[in-house]
C-alpha cells in the first residue's frame, strides 16, 4: 500500500511535495544553496531574512553548542534585498514549481512597506514579516512581535500592499501568544510562522572566563525547545483559522508528526540540519511516510489534529 | 555535537616574518584538509586549515592579514585560545604515485597530508610555489620528508622564473600518477583544473576557501554554485566530479554579508 501514501500537500493555494519548510535564517543565502536543500527531500524554501541594507551579521563565534540544542546569534547576515531576491529568482528559474517565502527583517512599518514592494515584483511565492529575531536587541530594542499593537499595525500595512500572501513570524518570548496570534490573523496575516528562536540564551567558557558567543547571548534552537514550539503552535490553531507553519527542534518524522498535530500546518526544520546533515529533510519524510503507513492514511490532512483548546474543534 | 576546547598554546613556531604555526596539545581528531574555527574571543572566529597533526599534538598555520591576526601576534606560549572542530571533508589518502600541488600559503596543508599519505606508503611528489622566496613557506619541513621536492617561484629565486603548474605540466607529461591532491590560491586551482581538463581519466582532489560563518552547515555563507554544497561540511575538499561542475569557481565567491565578490 506504500505507493498511495503521499506527503504532497498544499499551503496558501500552492502545492509542494512535501510538508517540510526550510525557516529562514537556515541555508537560504544562496541560490545554489536552496536548490541543495529542495534536492534533498525539503517542500519549501524560506529566505535569510532580507533587510533593506547589507548585513554582515555578528562576528565569531555566532554557534555555541550544547547537549539540548544551540544558540546562534548570525545577526540577521544577508545581502539585502535587491540582492536576495536576486538569488530567490535565480532559484525560482531553475525549480519554478518550488514555492519560496521571502523574509524580511525590518524595525519599523514603513521599511517593513518598502521591503513588501520590492517582494511584490520578485518571483516569491509568499511574504514573511520577521518581528521575532531576539539576536539584534542590542541594536533594535526588543523583539517587535512582543507588542500587540505593533504585530497588529505591521501585519496590516503590509497586507494592505502586498500582492502575495502575508506570513507573520512569531516570538515565543512573550506572554499570551496566542492573543498576539489572533491580533496578526486579525490585521490580515494569510499565515503565521512559529516559533523563532527562544530566550535569548548565554553560555560561558569557564577557561577564558567569557560568554561563547560574541553578542553574549544568542536564540536557542534544538530538540529541547520543541515542546515549547509544541505548546505555542497549539495554542495558536485553537484561537486562529489561518495555517501555521509550526517549527522549533523537530528532528524526526515522529517530531513532525507531533509538530502537524499540534496543529500545524506545514513543519519547519532548522537546527536539525546540523545534527542530522542535509539528508534529514529525506528522513523526516520518510518518518512520516511510515507513520502515516501504519494508521493507513494516505494523505497529510487525515494526520489527526489534537482537539482545540476550549472544545473549538 | 563538537565540544569547544579553550587550551594554552603550546608552542609557536615563527615560519617567516608574516607566518607562525600555533601549536596545541590536544589529541584532534582530524584528518588532512580539515579545519578548525578559532577564537581568542576578541576579535571573532576564523577557520584555519590543520597542517600538522600527530601524537596528540597539532598545529594550525596563520598569515598575518588582519585584525584577527594582528590580535594573535600578540599572544604567547601559554595564552589561551579555544577552538572546536574538527569540520569538514578531507582528501581521500588514496593512490600510491601521488602529485601534490601547494601555492603560496595554502601549502601547509600538504604537509599533514604527505604525511599520512608517507604512513600508508605513498610515493610523493609535491611541487611549492609562491610568488617570492619569502612567501614559499615549509621549505625546510618538506625538505625533511622523504618526497621528491619542487619549489619555484614567479620572481625565479630559484633560478627558474614560473608557478607551480608549470611544474605540474611538465610533471604530468613525463610521469604517471593516480591521483593529484591541490591546495592554492582560487586562480592557480583554476589553472590546475584546466591543466587537469587534458587528462580526463586522472583523479583529483582541491583544497577550496571560503567565508565560513557557522562550520557547521547551518548559516548557507560557504555554498558554492552550482551545486549548492556546503564547503564546510561537504568541503572543503570537494573531488573531481564536484569541482568540474563549479561555475563560482575561479569567478566569484561570496562576502560574509552574501554578496557576490568577483575575482580580479
Amino acid at each position: 500500500m506504500k505507493g498511495i501514501i503521499s506527503i504532497s500537500t498544499e499551503f496558501l493555494g500552492k502545492k509542494t511535495k512535501s510538508p517540510l519548510v526550510l525557516p529562514a535564517g537556515i541555508m537560504g543565502m544562496t541560490w545554489s544553496g536552496m536548490k541543495f536543500v529542495v534536492e534533498n527531500g525539503c517542500g519549501i524554501i524560506t529566505s535569510k531574512s532580507l533587510t533593506l541594507e547589507l548585513r554582515t551579521g555578528h562576528p565569531g563565534p555566532v554557534i555555541a553548542e550544547f547537549e539540548g540544542g544551540m544558540l546562534n546569534c548570525m545577526g540577521l547576515c544577508n545581502p539585502g534585498i535587491i540582492d536576495g531576491l536576486q538569488e530567490i529568482n535565480d532559484f525560482k528559474v531553475l525549480m519554478p514549481e518550488v514555492p519560496v517565502i521571502a523574509s524580511v527583517f525590518a524595525t519599523k512599518a514603513e521599511d517593513f512597506e518598502e521591503l513588501a514592494r520590492h517582494v511584490n515584483d520578485s518571483e516569491a511565492d509568499f511574504i514573511e514579516l520577521n518581528l521575532s529575531c531576539p539576536n539584534v536587541m542590542d541594536e533594535f530594542g526588543m523583539p517587535l512581535a512582543g507588542s500587540i499593537d505593533m504585530v497588529k499595525d505591521i501585519t496590516s500595512r503590509v497586507k494592505a500592499i502586498s500582492k502575495l500572501p502575508v506570513i507573520t513570524k512569531l516570538s515565543p518570548n512573550v506572554t499570551g501568544l496566542d492573543g498576539i496570534a489572533l491580533a496578526a490573523q486579525n490585521a490580515g496575516a494569510d499565515a503565521l510562522c512559529m516559533i523563532n528562536t527562544l530566550g535569548p540564551g548565554m553560555l560561558i567558557d569557564i577557561d577564558m572566563v567569557k560568554p561563547v558567543l560574541s553578542n553574549r547571548t544568542g536564540g536557542l534552537s534544538g530538540a529541547c525547545v520543541k515542546p515549547i514550539a509544541l505548546r505555542a503552535v497549539y495554542e495558536a490553531y485553537s484561537r486562529v483559522k489561518i495555517p501555521i507553519i509550526g517549527t522549533g527542534g523537530v528532528e524526526s518524522g515522529s517530531d513532525a508528526v507531533e509538530m502537524l498535530m499540534s496543529g500545524a500546518a506545514l513543519v519547519g526544520v532548522g537546527s536539525a540540519v546540523y545534527q542530522g546533515g542535509i539528508g534529514i529533510f529525506e528522513k523526516i519524510n520518510q518518518g512520516i511516510r511510515d507513520y502515516m503507513a501504519k494508521y493507513k492514511y494516505n494523505s497529510i490532512d487525515q494526520i489527526p489534529r489534537l482537539e482545540k483548546l476550549d472544545g473549538e474543534a | 555535537m563538537v565540544k569547544r576546547n579553550t587550551i594554552p598554546i603550546a608552542e609557536i613556531v615563527e615560519e617567516s616574518a608574516t607566518l607562525r604555526t600555533f601549536y596545541f596539545q590536544h589529541d584532534l581528531k582530524a584528518s588532512p584538509g580539515q579545519f578548525i574555527m578559532l577564537t581568542d574571543f576578541e576579535q571573532g572566529e576564523k577557520p584555519f586549515s590543520i597542517s600538522e597533526c600527530e601524537a596528540g599534538r597539532f598545529g594550525v598555520t596563520i598569515k598575518k592579514l588582519g585584525k584577527f591576526t594582528s590580535n594573535l601576534w600578540e599572544k604567547k606560549a601559554g595564552n589561551l585560545l579555544s577552538f572546536r572542530g574538527a569540520y569538514g571533508s578531507s582528501f581521500s589518502l588514496q593512490g600510491k604515485r601521488c602529485l601534490l600541488i601547494g601555492g603560496g600559503y595554502a601549502t601547509p596543508p600538504l604537509y599533514f597530508l604527505s604525511k599520512e599519505l608517507m604512513r600508508k606508503g605513498a610515493n610523493i611528489t609535491l611541487v611549492n610555489g609562491a610568488r617570492t622566496k619569502e612567501d614559499l613557506v615549509f621549505c625546510s619541513r618538506f625538505e625533511e620528508l622523504e618526497l621528491m621536492y619542487k619549489k619555484i617561484t614567479d620572481a625565479g629565486c630559484f633560478g627558474r622564473a614560473g608557478t607551480s603548474v608549470d611544474i605540474a605540466r611538465e610533471l604530468l607529461t613525463e610521469n604517471e600518477y593516480d591521483i593529484v591532491y591541490v591546495s592554492g590560491p582560487e586562480l592557480m586551482m583554476k589553472a590546475m583544473r584546466d591543466l587537469l581538463a587534458e587528462y580526463p581519466g586522472l583523479e583529483y582532489e582541491f583544497l577550496f576557501e571560503r567565508y565560513m560563518k557557522c562550520a557547521i552547515g547551518i548559516c548557507g555563507n560557504c555554498t558554492i554554485d552550482p551545486l549548492g554544497i556546503r564547503l564546510c561540511v561537504e568541503g572543503p575538499v570537494l573531488a573531481r566530479d564536484q569541482v568540474e561542475q563549479l561555475t563560482e569557481f575561479g569567478e566569484y565567491h561570496r562576502n560574509a554579508a552574501g554578496t557576490k565578490e568577483y575575482f580580479k
